[in-house]
Formats: structure tokens, sequence, C-alpha cells
């Protein structure tokens, strides 16, 4: 007899998969922009994108509001309710209750 | 997290060579401090009551400790990942030192929301009903069905819970002196020597002793916290967090708009900043006063802080528990965006009060002072000034207090479940089990005053390690414990062990080498070992992973039943 796996199980492994690569791809893109963009570079040419240096607005604010968009979308739209289920009495040994 | 990291870098930073380096004397905080700390407090013990009233149906142990799982999204997207007493000090601190480049540090927490609730929340908030467990080492123990496995989890518990805690005490201890009208210690600072030069002496039953304003301050601030804790239980300490964290969002509004007023405009603020600085104070890898320091940020640490912040948020023990209580799982889901907006709203403007900062007040010796003087010297012109001011110094209080308190629920659900249910009196009635969890934080609450009595420097370098070592003892195995049908307790067991021994390897190292680099004075600093440039807990991750993995895979599969209860529908 193969029993089914819980639903709440599957979605909460596809959707952690899914937050993992927003994480990877949020690290990928803030690290590599203010890497290239900002260190060691002369102040000289600094430039200034509504008062942040360029390479704090290209590389810090932008993919924050991004990631702000990215997660009320996902909470939105991919993150799936379902039923947690009712507590189970601890079933070792001791069973210890509430 | 943040905030014990955040507190222990302050140690790092050369700023202690300057420790008797002497700024401008402070503005007062006059009266409005002390009536906002007292509003605070009341607050408090009416919130600890309030949980009380709301928690009394019910078995004692879910109701106490877990608030009968009925925490909603406002009580779980503002207190189970987010920041506490160090982003109202510590974190300011660091942007007014090394400039925009903190920024980068921090930038992870533009996903930690989606991250912290949505990578294990679901699945754990599920798996905890379904061993019916009330604390961490409960459900470890349960999942695996291995008393080895729950044990283990316990003594690390116990352990990191203890040493987060009574360090926490002092901040707090700290923070009670600045209430005092006359003061003129405005920020709590780990290089702030407690004023000493005031002391009362009381005497008592033919017994006189003499006492600081700190041990006052400790003591009120002991009874204080142990004394709503034990009143509100869990349900108290998150409802204080949450009340403490939405104060905290008003004062940083409040301070936003204050010191972008008084500056001109943020491009003003950075060129002002620049000058009074150097080229660092607006590029990578970050600004540093003192010749010859190491970087502030490499890149290898830019990496390691996106993995730092992101994971140890994930496993810290408190917010285990606090994604357990959680009611449903629309709650973690409307978590995510409001603490994603949150921290939107928390952090950025937190950096630019900062670049302003150092603007509007160039050479501020004791660097953890920028947010209550610049609280004070910009709101000095309004209306009930001292009141603006004192919100914002109280902010911190609050913080240190919500910490504390959730960290005593955590460790005595740990004495009170883990050890005194399992092991002393399974049979305990309503009455015993309240008993003891009193007993255990009366306790904790004597134990820390002792121990802080006289202020240890030397405990912060146990913070850092609690904070990292528990993220790297209970990560992985929690992620295991959810996804993985093959994984079995001795691999839970070696991945916990091995996660823990890394970490602690790496400080002591560190800590070891500094020792004896010192001279005959006092060790300067506490800083692990950075193999090849990385985080500690980078490498007592993957240890963890590899390590709890291969032995997995080489030891029995689990017992197909117990694996089948925990992942499978339930058949009515």
């Amino acid at each position: 007899m193969t029993r089914q796996q819980d639903p709440v199980v599957s979605s909460s492994f596809r959707e952690a998969i899914f937050v993992v690569s927003i994480w990877l791809i949020a690290m990928v893109w803030t690290i590599s922009v203010c890497y290239s963009m900002g260190y060691n570079r002369p102040v000289e040419d600094l430039k200034f994108v509504y008062g942040f240096p360029d390479w704090v607005f290209w590389g810090i604010i932008v993919p924050w509001c991004a990631s702000t968009v990215v997660s009320c979308l996902f909470s939105a739209l991919l993150f799936r309710d379902g039923a947690l289920g009712e507590d189970v009495e601890n079933t070792d040994d001791l069973g210890l209750g509430g | 997290m943040l905030e014990t990291m955040l507190q222990s870098l302050a140690i790092f930073s050369a700023d202690w060579f300057m420790l008797f380096a002497a700024d401008a004397p402070a503005p007062r905080a006059g009266y409005g401090a002390s009536f906002m700390l007292l509003l605070f407090i009341l607050g408090s013990v009416w919130i600890g009551i309030l949980a009380n009233r709301a928690t009394s149906g019910g078995g004692f142990m879910k109701g106490f400790f877990l608030g009968n799982r009925g925490l909603g999204a406002w009580a779980l997207a503002l207190t189970a990942t987010v920041q506490s007493g160090g982003t109202f000090m510590g974190f300011p601190s660091l942007v007014y030192k090394h400039g925009w480049i903190v920024g980068l540090w921090i930038a992870s927490y533009m996903v930690v929301p989606i991250t912290g609730f949505g990578i294990i929340g679901k699945r754990l908030a599920h798996l905890s009903r379904r061993t019916g467990a009330v604390t961490v080492p409960d459900l470890f123990r349960t999942r695996f069905n291995s008393p080895a496995v729950g044990l283990t989890c316990t003594i690390f518990l116990l352990l990191y819970m203890s040493f987060l805690m009574f360090a926490q005490f002092k901040a707090g201890a700290i923070v009670m002196q600045l209430a005092w009208p006359d003061t003129t210690d405005i920020a709590i600072a780990e290089d702030i020597t407690p004023a000493a030069e005031t002391s009362y002496t009381v005497g008592f039953a033919g017994v006189t002793v003499t006492l600081t304003r700190y041990h006052i301050g400790l003591m009120l601030f002991t009874f204080v916290v142990v004394g709503y804790t034990l009143i509100g239980g869990f349900l108290g300490a998150v409802w204080t967090d949450l009340f403490q964290s939405l104060l905290m969002f008003v004062g940083v509004m409040i301070l936003l708009y204050a010191s972008l007023t008084a500056v001109g405009g943020l491009e003003n603020a950075s060129l002002t900043s620049l000058k009074h600085t150097g080229p660092g104070y607006v590029t990578g890898p970050g600004y540093n006063s003192v010749e010859g320091a190491p970087d502030f940020l490499p890149l290898s640490l830019a990496i390691s802080f996106f993995v730092v912040w992101v994971w140890g948020g994930v496993g810290t023990p408190a917010g285990l528990v606090r994604l357990m209580a959680s009611q449903d799982t629309a709650v973690i889901r409307k978590s995510i965006y409001l603490l994603s907006l949150y921290n939107m709203g928390i952090y950025m403007p937190l950096i630019v009060i900062c670049i302003c900062g150092r603007a509007l007040i160039p050479d501020l010796e004791h660097t953890d002072e920028i947010i209550p003087r610049l609280a004070l010297m910009t709101t000095s012109k309004w209306p009930a000034s001292s009141f603006v001011a004192g919100l914002i110094l109280a902010a911190p209080f609050g913080a240190v207090m919500a910490t504390v308190s959730s960290y005593l629920v955590v460790l005595s659900s740990a004495v009170v479940r883990d050890i005194y249910q399992r092991f002393v009196n399974p049979v305990a009635d309503r009455n015993h089990l309240r008993i003891a969890a009193w007993c255990t934080m009366i306790f904790a609450g004597v134990l820390s005053v002792a121990i802080n009595w006289n202020p240890v420097q030397f405990l912060q370098a146990f913070i850092v390690f609690s904070t990292s070592g528990a993220a790297a003892t209970f990560l992985v195995p929690a992620v295991m414990a959810c996804y993985w049908r093959r994984a079995n307790s001795s691999g839970i067991l070696t991945s916990m062990l091995s996660g823990a021994i890394t970490v602690l390897v790496l400080y002591a190292v560190g800590i070891a080498q500094q020792l004896m680099q010192a001279q005959a004075n006092a060790p300067t600093s506490f800083r692990p070992i950075f193999l090849l440039g990385f985080d500690p807990l980078i490498w007592g991750l993957m240890t963890s992973i590899v390590l709890g993995v291969t032995v997995t895979l080489l030891t029995d599969p689990p017992d197909e039943d117990l694996v089948s209860r925990m992942f499978d529908v339930i058949e009515s």
C-alpha cells in the first residue's frame, strides 16, 4: 500500500526551491553590481542618482525594491495555502501531552 | 541574530582603543526619556496581563510556551526574524564609521522576509503539529523518534540561549541608566563604563550595600522583564516585541524627515560627509578612520554576509519556535509581504539617516551614540522635543527587553518540557508545570544579575559564538527534517555536532591566537579565524551538510511507518 504525500509538504518544497533561487539571483545581482561599480572607484567620477551614489542606487536600492515586489507577488500568487492539520498527541514512548 | 552580531562588531572595531576619548557633552535627554521608558514598562506589563488572559484556556504547555499556536500575521512578521536592539545601536554606528558600503553589508535583508518564511516556514508549522511538539528539541525528538537527538538538541539549545541571554541583561542595565533625567550617557555601547561615579547606599535589615546606577538599572530591568514574561509567557514576549517594532518604525520615520531637512538633501549629505572622511566613505570596500586597519568589507565578506544574515535568520531557535506557533498558512503568507515592506522602510532610511549624521555631527568618538544624538539635535526646536527624543531613546530599551523576554521563554520551555517533564515528572499537572516554568525564569533572572553584577567583557565573545553556533547547529538538521524522507537520526546527530564543532573550533583558534598575541594587558578584540576570508558560519554549514548527508546515506534508512506519519496524508 503506498500512501500519498501530504500536499503541504510538496507545495512547501516547491516554494523553497523558488525562494532559494530568488536569494541566489539577489546575491549575484547585488554583489556583482556593487563590486564592479563601487569598489576602488575614483571619487572624482562618482555620479549620484536621486541623491544616492550610483552604485548604491543600481546595486542596492533597485534590487531591494525588486525583491520586495517579488516577495509580495510570491506571497500573493505562488504561495499555496493548505490545512496544517490538528495537533497529534506526542507519539513517542512517553506520550507526553500538552 | 543581527543585533547580537552587531554588539560584537563594536568590539572588533578600533574604537576599543579610544575607550576614554571624550565627545562634546551630550545634550540632555531630560524627563522625556524617563517618561517614555516608564510608559514602555507599563505597556509591557499590561501586554503581559492581556497575553495571560488570552492563553488561560487549554493546556498549560501549549498556552504558556506557544500561545496555543495562535500567532497572527503582524506578530509573526515583525518579531520572528527581525531587528532588535542592534538596529538602533550597532548598525547605525557601522554606517557612521564606514559609509555607504554598509548598505551592501546589510543588503541581504532584501530577501530575508521571503527566505525566513518561505524556505521551511510552512512545513515547520505543519511538522510541529504532526509531532505535537512544543519546543524545538521536542520536534526533533519526535520526528526521528530518537531520545539521543532530542537530548543533544536540548543541551545545545540551553548552552546557546544562556550565553545569549546573560549578556543581554548588561545591555538592558546600561539602557536603564540613560533614563535618569540628568544623565549624559545617551547610548548603549560596550565601551561606556557603568556610571560608577554616582552611588547610593542602601541599608536593609542591618546590612548596608553601596549600589551604583548600573546595579539599580540591572535589578530594575531584571525585575520588569522576568515579571512580565512570567505573567504573559510566549505571547507576552511576542506582543511586546511587536509593540517595540512598531515604535521603532515611527522613530525611524520621524528621524528620516528630521535629518534630511537638517542636512539639505541626500546628495549634500554624501558630499559633506565625504569632506569629513575620505574616498572610502562613498565607495567600496569602505572607509576606515584608523590607518592600516583591515578593509571593512572585502568581496569575501560581502558574500559571507549575504549568506550569514539569510541562513542564520532561518536557523535561530527563537525564530523556529515562532514559526511553530503560527496560526495557519495564510498567516505565514501575509507575514512575507508585511515584513518585506517593513524591512524596506527601516533599513534604507537608517542608512540615509546615518550618512546625514556623519555630515551633521562629523567627529563622534562614541559612534554608538549617533542615533540618540541626532534625535536630540534635529528635534531640539520642535514642540515637545524631549518626548520625541525620548521615543527614539526608548526604542533600544524596548528592543533589548523584547529580546531577553523571548530568550527567557525558549530557555524555560526547554527546561520544563525537555528536562523536567521528560526526565523528572512526566505526569506533572498544570500547577506543577506552571511552578516549574516560573522557578526556571526566576532562577535565570537571579543568575543573570549575579553574572552581570561586575560586567564581564568576555561574555561578548560567547554571544557571537552562540549566534553563529546556533545557526550552524540547527539549520541543516531542520531542513533535513522538513524535506528529506531518507534522513535518519544518525545523520541528524552528525549534522548537529559537526556544524557546532566547526564553528567552535574556528572561534577558539581565533581567540587563542589573540590571547597569545596580546601583551600583558587584556586582549583588544575577539574575532574568529576567517578561513579564506569567509565567516565561520559558512564553514559550519558546509561541514554540517556534507557530513550529515554522507552519514545518512551510509546508515540504515529510517522506519517507513515513522516517515509516513510525518510526510503523508493522514487517513481518517
